[in-house]
């Protein structure tokens, strides 16, 4: 815990050496008595030999490698080497208390006992030693030793001065008076620019073609390339605001949302997984992607932008739709790349608030505030208090839900308009048909627990039946000829009559039991056979019957329950004439459990006759019983019942179909990853070197005091309500007028991306540590001119696109090379790599496959985890799944931003990788075979002209001279040589040709 | 048609001529040859920023195996024989909980002795389980840590701090700091490569350059759950084209790109990109034969499990290591490894299931140690074996053990480190380290020394701040220091 002792140090290494030098060896005694004669302390001799003899070489043997004023390094500000040293302390206050062993930091230490704090780090020190140090802080803890104390080191941040440096300096508009050449400027912006290159005595680059230009202004707004139509129009126009007509045409497109919320995204960190330990899927963080575009789409004020992610769920809101809106900004706080199975859930909470400050002081105010958090900031005026100011507010919001794996805080998207109308239908729909699926269950489970108990009971105590009780001609097996050692028996009251009898499960073969009914007359007759089952009875009782055909043989199965009443089972009907001989016979052959012998019925099956005598069909004969009026209505009951509850197990099945059927088409009700406040908002503590334990003061929550014009050095509290975390307040800060930071960061993003670098080179660095505007008054002048324009991003893009030094050449002559050889003053145009999704999208649009449906989950359905993920859409490379654990293969080489940090500004490095990716990769491959067959589709072209289109596709020019006599070549020589028919191998050869193309330095490269 | 057929043979025969030639000038034989060769390679590699660079003093190794058991090994069932536990086998004992639900509870726990018998090997008479029969022939040859001690709890945290030293913070991967603070020593292959790494657990972020360049990303060579025998540096070879026909391609559009670059008058960035090209396709002549193991004898294939049911997969992972390390790839690790949430090692509720993965990585692991020193290559290559952290003494359910990141062992071996050595102590149980304590950070700084790099010093600037592997942590263990 105590950090001082929390930072690690050696003192592993035996320094006996020193122990000599101290003159250990020559006689504690003698050296106490010498100090005590000198009078230097007023100790007793035995204190003094106590510490010279035992405590002091332990000092020196394990603590003073980091704790004596001679250490390399000493550690927590504490020094062990004199007595005001452990009584002052270090970072976390004294490290001894005399007399007190619970108040002395170092017993703690020593003692091994708290794992925040144990000392020596390397190794426990044996209960002996332990003993000592105990031994010595109850003694009152003497120690003769002098000198300084230690403590901690502290950097004193003068605000004042902090505010001189030229980031937190008020914004001031001046402008350019006068220049040499005052023709060349078409904009304010140009002024700025000519004004630096002149004053060096530099001209800029001339202004580049229309083709390379009108290029560059389609992926720079839109990011994708021009079609050859759209270069032909544009060369051709030949009136003034030709160039204007399409800007303005490209800001209108929702191409361009695409595109430059995708900028944002990058400094947003946007992700739709967490990765890191146990990577979590954020469902529906691509709502908060989509907000973002549209936001860009509609030219959304940024100053709303803003507020809105870091409050937007706290916002009062007129519509349904500007909550929802609001609540997915919000999710931005919740985005990060949180480790949500850190088991230590209180540092969790602090990982979180840590990467929320970190990502909204880079995002937003160019600042790295991670620095403050363990101590004052090392090179800007942010002390740790300030740190903590901000803390307090982030930790004053609800980001995780508890957890083993921890969660995020998603919440319900409010409905609205004709959607709401058809929403509450639904819901109406559903709950009616939800309450009938519930009742029926209720029933249907109803009736099976009564016909449980009743087969239950019927298991128990089926009543005997009298043999009078039904009907027919019934013959009891007590009237039956027995052969062989039958057994009378009771024992299941399933009976009819007196009992029965069984085989005793012996004389196999040799048993039988004859049956001979007296008929009243001849004619047909159903037979029946009563028995009661169970598993210890035959499966194959063979019985006989003997009718007017002859002789009938049957096997019953005995173990399976009678289906008759549960009484009997059919044996078929059979006619019967006088004098033919007639009955049935029960054996034993070949059976291997009991065979049960009850009773047999012959029930007269009345034959209806047609017109020609022939048999029409018959009664139907339904139970075995008759005029046993309780049997028979019990009987009835229960056919009824068993009817009606197969019947409403039916209707349950089609209902829920239906519940189900219905709840898939449900219209949508989505949720919003989000934030919340905490139910313990309020202040918080510092943490002493950034440890989660160890608790400074508290703090008033607040913002950074030096980018916060008029607020005193001690801080720059914010006004928070009780029960509110103060995000609102932060927002309302972040969109002062008067803020230094927030419309120069953003002002200088929006340059880079049109520029290819930025005014300030460092965009997520405005600190000390970052590098200085080149043109500090074209920033500032871009940044009010901003406010002043409703903080439109579109009119901000537009004016820099209008502006000439947008429209340079990258080529230029040695003079202006020699003399800005970094291109820092913007005299010539920077060439620029594609960024992996403009190359993607450019391959796609050259192929054909291009999907522009815009919006919306892109996730496939059932994706649980991120790892793996195959990606196979050919949407626009912003609706791409952007997960932590798994990147789009494209996009990791060729240095999509890191959806782990805040990317101001991507890199562009030059890899094998990305060579092997275009040469080998089927995704490359695939679309080079799909581009040649689009060319080749195109009739009655020669070679020459389809050449030039795939180049106007892909480059935005025609084929150079050299270019065209090598491709040509190359194609005339694939066709001799290749694999397969000609028509195979022409594709081949073209697809190899357009392959190319993608790997050329035109396309990946931006002039 | 004929013709043409004749024609092509002709094409494809002088092909593979010229691609002998080519393999015997460049290939892994004649590194040493390569890199006099190819002036223009050196050149790529400058702008690349991947030249070999001075380290900060003398090196002991100048190069790194990393053996990564996944999931946490026990460490009182391998390598950490303590008398007590097996003495007090069923007892109980006091345990304040760590993890999410159980944090700070008190709790009794019951000891449970190790699965596995001990036995004395080697000169240093090291006490080495059943476990790893094979890996204790070479107990002289290694330096034992057994007073290991980590940061997090669960895999994800505690992985990543072995990679990156930091639980939750985006920090780049040992290998990508070794690889910034040396560079290349090779012009064909990449610096650092992982072979077979797992999606999850931290997943890339395990390998991943983060704010470094992106040049210092670990590449790659297949991934857990695909057999050893597919895995490969993603699109190393064209699955479409013949190499006759790609050749053509490849001189065509180079020929383009020539052309472009002149016509843009001379830029670095583009002339590099023309170079990286060449290099791609000089990988692509280059790698697969690298993790091509069919060259080797068969007694070298048996002395590494390959072929054995239990062991193939692993001892080709290990022997594929060697190769990549002999063709000079300065950081190799290799992973044991999988994608469930419970990794390969992780036996909370069947400890007896480590004998199958020390089955399957003993053997491998042993034949990888005989190899690289019969071959001279263990005095400058450090072998690191270990997982992110260790297993408790004490039993979970019936026959399983927690996570153990305050007391563990994993050792090292190779250049610069004392061999038969064994340093630091657990307690009685093997529970907390207690004595020579080595943090997951001294361990980094150790190997950074090793490899002539100040971890004080090997810093990257990164948005305004000065980063470092260690943090403001990390002692460098200079006790194991040959």
């Amino acid at each position: 815990m105590r950090s001082m002792l929390l930072q690690r140090f050696v003192g592993m290494v035996a320094v006996l050496g020193i122990c000599c030098a101290l003159g250990l060896v020559g006689g504690v005694a003698v050296r106490a008595a010498e100090i005590k004669k000198r009078g230097e302390e007023k100790l007793s001799v035995e204190a003094l030999e106590f510490f010279e003899g035992k405590v002091r070489p332990l000092l020196v043997k394990y603590c003073h490698e980091c704790h004596a004023h001679d250490a390399r390094k000493i550690r927590g500000g504490l020094l062990l080497d004199s007595r005001d040293g452990w009584a002052k302390g270090g970072d976390s206050g004294p490290a001894v208390v005399p007399g007190s062993l619970e108040k002395s930091l170092l017993i703690e230490a020593v003692r091994y006992k708290n794992r925040d704090m144990q000392m020596p780090p390397k190794r426990k020190l044996d209960a002996a030693e332990v003993a000592v140090f105990e031994k010595w802080v109850k003694m009152g803890a003497p120690d003769p030793r002098k000198g300084k104390a230690g403590g901690p080191k502290k950097r004193v941040i003068d605000i004042e001065k902090g505010r001189k440096f030229w980031s937190f300096m008020p914004l001031r508009v001046e402008k350019i008076d006068r220049l040499k050449d005052e023709g060349w400027a078409w904009s304010e912006i140009d002024r700025y620019i000519l004004a630096r290159l002149e004053a060096k005595g530099l001209r800029p680059a001339s202004d580049t073609d229309r083709r390379t230009l009108i290029r560059r202004l389609y992926f720079d707004l839109i990011g994708l390339p021009p079609t050859p139509s759209d270069i032909e129009a544009f060369v051709k126009d030949e009136s003034k605001d030709a160039y204007a007509k399409v800007v303005d045409r490209l800001l209108g497109s929702k191409d361009y949302g695409e595109r430059w919320g995708r900028h944002w995204l990058d400094v947003a960190r946007f992700a739709e997984s967490s990765g890191g330990g146990r990577s979590l899927m954020f469902r529906n963080a691509w709502r908060y992607r989509d907000y973002v575009i549209d936001a860009y789409n509609k030219d959304k004020r940024f100053d709303d932008f803003i507020q809105e992610q870091i409050a937007g769920d706290l916002l009062e809101s007129k519509t349904a739709e500007e909550r929802n809106e609001r609540m997915v900004a919000t999710g931005y706080l919740a985005l990060g790349p949180t480790n949500y199975e850190q088991q230590d859930k209180g540092l969790l909470r602090m990982e979180v608030v840590d990467e929320q400050i970190d990502t909204m002081g880079r995002t937003f105010l160019g600042m790295t505030l991670g620095c403050a958090k363990c101590h004052e900031h090392k090179f800007d005026p942010i002390p740790a208090r300030d740190y903590y100011a901000l803390a307090g507010i982030f930790r004053s919001t609800k980001v995780l839900t508890p957890g083993n794996v921890s969660g995020y805080v998603e919440k319900t998207l409010q409905v609205s308009g004709p959607r709401k109308a058809a929403y509450d239908q639904y819901k109406a729909d559903e709950r009616a048909l939800a309450g009938l699926v519930n009742s029926l269950k209720k029933e249907i489970a109803r009736l099976s627990k009564r016909k449980k108990a009743a087969i239950v009971k019927g298991k128990r105590h089926p009543r005997p039946l009298p043999v009078t009780g039904l009907v027919g001609v019934v013959v009891d097996e007590s009237k039956a000829k027995r052969v062989g050692p039958w057994k009378h028996s009771t024992y299941s009251s399933n009976h009819i009559g007196r009992g029965y009898i069984h085989d005793q499960k012996m004389n196999k073969g040799g048993s039988k039991v004859v049956f001979t009914p007296a008929l009243p007359r001849e004619g047909m007759y159903e037979v029946r056979i009563a028995y009661n089952h169970g598993a210890s009875r035959a499966a194959r009782v063979p019985v006989e019957i003997r009718h007017a055909g002859g002789v009938k043989k049957i096997f019953v199965n005995q173990q399976a329950a009678p289906p008759i009443d549960g009484l009997m089972t059919s044996l078929g009907r059979y006619e019967f004439k006088v004098g033919m001989g007639h009955g049935v016979s029960v054996s034993n052959k070949g059976t291997n459990g009991f065979v049960i012998v009850d009773a047999v019925q012959f029930l007269e099956v009345k034959v209806k006759l047609g017109v020609n005598g022939v048999a029409k069909g018959t009664t139907k004969i339904q139970t075995a019983t008759s005029d046993n009026a309780l049997r028979k209505a019990q009987a009835a009951d229960e056919v009824r019942r068993l009817l009606k509850l197969d019947g409403l197990k039916n209707d349950l099945r089609k209902l829920e179909a239906e519940l189900k059927a219905m709840r898939r088409k449900a219209p949508t009700l989505g949720k919003a990853m989000t934030v919340d406040e905490s139910p313990d908002a309020g202040d918080w503590h510092i943490h002493i070197r950034g440890q989660i334990r160890v608790l400074g003061p508290k703090v008033k929550r607040g913002f950074l005091t030096v980018a916060t014009p008029g607020a005193p050095k001690a801080g720059a509290d914010a006004t928070i309500g009780k029960g509110e975390s103060g995000r609102i307040q932060l927002a309302e800060w972040l969109v002062r007028r008067d803020h230094p930071l927030t419309s120069r960061v953003y002002v200088n993003r929006v340059w880079l991306h049109l520029l290819g670098k930025g005014i300030v080179p460092t965009p997520d660095n405005f600190g000390t540590m970052g590098r200085p505007p080149s043109h500090p008054k074209l920033l500032d002048y871009l940044a009010t001119k901003f406010m002043d324009d409703g903080w439109s991003t579109k009119k901000l893009v537009r004016a820099i696109v209008m502006s000439r030094v947008y429209r340079l050449s990258t080529q230029a002559e040695e003079s202006l090379k020699k003399g800005d050889p970094e291109n820092d003053l913007f005299g010539r145009a920077e060439r620029r790599r594609l960024e992996a999704e403009a190359i993607r999208d450019a391959i796609l649009l050259i192929s054909g496959k291009l999907d522009r449906k815009r919006g919306g989950l892109t996730i496939r359905k059932f994706t649980q985890y991120d790892n793996g993920y195959a990606f196979n859409t050919v949407r626009r490379s912003v609706y791409v799944p952007m997960f932590r654990n798994s990147l789009l293969e494209l996009f990791d080489v060729f240095d999509v931003a890191n959806p782990n940090l805040v990317v101001g500004k991507r890199v562009a490095s030059t890899r094998p990788t990305q060579a092997l990716y275009l040469m080998n990769s089927p995704f490359v491959m695939e679309q080079a075979r799909a581009a040649a067959e689009r060319l080749l589709k195109l009739k009655d072209l020669a070679d020459d002209e389809r050449l030039d289109r795939l180049y106007e596709m892909a480059v935005g020019r025609k084929p150079m001279t050299k270019e065209r006599e090598l491709t040509l070549k190359y194609l005339a020589q694939e066709r001799e040589t290749g694999e397969g028919g000609s028509d195979t191998r022409i594709l081949q050869a073209w697809a190899n040709v357009c392959q190319s193309v993608f790997a050329s330095l035109d396309f990946r490269y931006l002039n | 048609m004929q013709q043409d057929n004749r024609h092509r043979n002709d094409l494809v025969r002088g092909m593979s001529r010229r691609r002998m030639l080519r393999q015997t000038a460049c290939g892994f034989g004649g590194l040493a040859l390569a890199g006099l060769l190819n002036e223009d390679q050196a050149s790529a590699a400058k702008v690349s920023g991947l030249a070999p660079k001075a380290p900060h003093f003398a090196p002991k190794a100048k190069r790194v195996i990393f053996i990564f058991m996944q999931g946490g090994p026990s460490h009182v069932d391998s390598f950490d024989y303590k008398d007590e536990l097996v003495k007090n086998d069923g007892k109980n004992i006091d345990f304040v909980g760590v993890r999410f639900g159980t944090f700070g509870k008190k709790s009794k726990r019951r000891l449970m002795k190790p699965l596995w018998r001990f036995k004395k090997y080697g000169q240093a008479g090291q006490t080495v389980s059943e476990l790893f029969p094979h890996i204790a022939q070479h107990v002289d040859d290694i330096c034992l840590l057994k007073g290991m001690h980590t940061n997090g709890v669960a895999h994800g945290p505690s992985t990543l701090f072995m990679h990156t030293g930091a639980t939750a913070l985006v920090r780049p991967s040992i290998g990508s700091w070794v690889t910034y603070g040396l560079g290349s020593e090779n012009k064909n292959l990449p610096a650092f490569v992982t072979i077979s790494p797992s999606a999850t657990k931290g997943g890339p972020r395990n390998y991943s350059n983060a704010f470094l360049p992106t040049i210092y990303q670990g590449v790659p060579i297949g991934r857990a759950g695909l057999s050893a025998k597919l895995a490969k540096i993603a699109h190393i070879s064209n699955p479409k084209m013949e190499l006759s026909d790609q050749r053509r391609q490849f001189e065509f559009m180079q020929k383009i790109n020539r052309v472009q670059l002149e016509a843009a008058q001379g830029d670095d960035r583009l002339d590099a990109t023309i170079k990286s090209y060449e290099l791609a396709f000089r990988m692509q002549m280059n790698a697969p034969g690298v993790l091509e193991l069919s060259g080797e004898d068969e007694a070298t294939k048996e002395m590494y499990g390959i072929g054995e049911k239990h062991s193939d997969d692993f001892g080709r992972q290990c022997l594929m290591a060697r190769r990549l390390s002999e063709a000079g790839v300065r950081y190799v690790q290799i992973n044991y490894g999988d994608e469930s949430p419970n990794p390969r090692w992780d036996q909370h509720s069947n400890m007896p299931a480590h004998m199958n993965h020390a089955r399957a990585t003993d053997k491998p692991v042993a034949g990888l140690l005989t190899d690289l020193k019969r071959r001279g290559l263990l005095e400058d290559t450090l072998v690191w074996w270990g997982g992110e952290f260790g297993r408790t003494p004490f039993a979970q359910g019936k026959n399983g053990r927690d996570h153990n990141p305050r007391g563990f062992s994993i050792f090292l071996t190779g250049g610069g480190v004392k061999s038969g050595f064994s340093y630091g102590e657990t307690d009685e149980i093997g529970h907390y380290a207690v004595e020579g304590k080595v943090h997951m950070h001294d361990l980094h700084a150790t190997i950074l020394h090793l490899m002539g790099l100040d971890h004080e010093k090997l810093t990257y600037r990164s948005a305004g701040r000065d980063f470092r592997l260690t943090d403001v942590y990390g002692e460098v263990v200079k006790e194991i220091m040959a």
